[in-house]
């Protein structure tokens, strides 16, 4: 037990936020918002105080790293394509200033 | 010892979340609603097998937690191009 600890309860902290936020939220787009929060930095926190913690070969710590890295390129990348593909499915957004309307009459 | 007990409490914290997004899924308004309610479960199943890799001493798990995570991705994309389509045909 050590400082390591406040990794884990941060990530810990984020997950259960994101899942409040994904429950309570009134739009598709806020609710990717908090899903996006959630996945990325919650689960990047956890992976990474299992990186610190655990005793294990170096290889086994070189893939725990690998699978943080493709948490960080990957979920960002699904999440843009999800938002954009609601706008262009019909969901309308519960906004009052709709830029994305502007530029893409 | 006290870090085996951490990791336990971390394991259940996480399902317990995953258990309220199923919510989500289950009843989300729209189409869009239940394809991030998806991901995010998923998201979270790849965690919880990195746990429970590190909790049993398995550690070749962790390379069904990357092939997950990018059937999840690839998965999400195709999703997405499909409402894509969907709604422009529609209108």
């Amino acid at each position: 037990m050590g400082p390591e600890v406040l990794v884990l309860l941060f990530g810990e902290a984020v997950m259960v936020f994101g899942a409040l936020g994904i429950i309570r939220f009134p739009d598709v787009y806020t609710r990717l918002h908090a899903a996006t929060k959630c996945d990325t930095g919650g689960a990047m926190s956890i992976i990474l105080y299992l990186v610190l913690t655990m005793d294990a070969p170096a290889l086994v710590r070189a893939k725990f790293l690998v699978l943080a890295f493709l948490i960080a390129m990957m979920n960002p990348m699904v999440s843009h394509a999800i938002a954009r593909a609601a706008y262009r499915y019909g969901v309308i957004p519960k906004v009052v200033v709709d830029m994305y309307a502007w530029d893409n009459p | 010892m006290a870090q085996e007990s951490l990791l336990v409490s971390a394991f259940y914290l996480l399902v317990f979340t995953a258990v309220l997004i199923t919510y989500r899924v289950l009843r989300g308004p729209t189409l869009p609603d239940r394809v991030v309610g998806l991901n995010t479960v998923t998201t979270k199943v790849v965690v919880i097998i990195a746990l429970v890799s590190v909790m049993r001493e398995e550690y070749y798990l962790i390379d069904l937690a990357i092939v997950l995570l990018m059937v999840n991705s690839v998965g999400g994309l195709i999703l997405a191009k499909y409402m894509e389509r969907r709604g422009r045909s529609g209108t």
